[in-house]
């Protein structure tokens, strides 16, 4: 019982740094213009001026916290039982994106995410 | 393109990094796996680190996670996060239907439900009107 807990906590520990990392990174991208961007040097310039902002490798160091934090999870419990519990950062990042990006949340967009972490749900315990 | 309307091409990118993340994931697993290590406490923590480290499964699951990781950027530029996300789950889909076709593995009856709910949910949030600002 107390493995139980504690992988649902690291779980949900490295969704939360997930969760920090992908606002960071969707920031960064939301600060470089849209209309220049065409063709494979477009986008190389791109990624050149995204990886030298450094939200990015902040975003890219909670990655890090996520995945050391996720492996820590997943050394102790089945891929099986922690995928599941991973989807939790679906409904996560609806309420992030809301709160920090300013990306509406509409009833379509709600019930889509609450049926893709139903899905996965039911997908990776059956 | 209007910015935030999920193209054909912004979807086909999303199941590419899906397949990505997968490959990584399963590498990584097995690495973790090799290291004979089963429960990580303060006593072993060193040593996890250090026999995870020296698995090369590990190391070709992090190069993968950087290459996703270059293509996610490309993603997100595209697209809300919000809506990017949640179709990235596409991957719960194109998986288990893969390993129906090809490796004719039996499906139960919850996991078709499962996946038919991932499929409308993906469904419901690209048809999601409202964009951020």
């Amino acid at each position: 019982m107390f493995t139980v807990v504690k992988v649902v906590v690291l779980v949900i520990l490295s969704e939360v740094w997930n969760v920090i990392a992908h606002i960071l990174f969707k920031k960064s991208a939301n600060t470089v213009d849209m209309t220049g961007i065409r063709g494979l040097s477009g986008h190389v310039d791109y990624l050149k001026k995204l990886l030298s902002d450094k939200l990015i490798w902040i975003g890219f160091g909670f990655q890090v916290l996520c995945v050391a934090t996720w492996l820590v999870a997943l050394a102790q419990a089945d891929l099986s039982f922690v995928f599941p519990l991973g989807s939790i950062q679906y409904i996560f990042i609806l309420f992030s994106a809301h709160i920090f990006l300013g990306e509406k949340i509409d009833r379509m967009k709600l019930t889509g995410t609450l049926m893709v972490v139903a899905g996965i749900i039911l997908i990776t315990m059956s | 393109m209007k910015k935030g309307h999920l193209t054909f091409k912004v979807f086909a990118l999303i199941i590419l990094n899906d397949l990505l993340d997968s490959v990584a994931q399963l590498g990584m697993k097995k690495g973790l796996a090799d290291t004979g290590i089963s429960a990580v406490t303060f006593q072993n923590l060193v040593e996890f680190a250090m026999r995870s480290l020296s698995s090369w499964l590990i190391w070709a699951g992090i190069l993968i996670y950087v290459i996703s990781f270059i293509l996610w950027l490309v993603i997100i530029y595209r697209i809300d996060l919000s809506i990017a996300m949640p179709v990235g789950s596409a991957a719960y889909v194109f998986i288990p239907l893969m390993a129906i076709i090809f490796l004719h593995e039996n499906v139960s009856p919850l996991r078709w439900l499962g996946i038919a709910f991932v499929i409308l949910g993906i469904h419901f949030t690209s048809q999601s009107k409202k964009r951020a600002a």
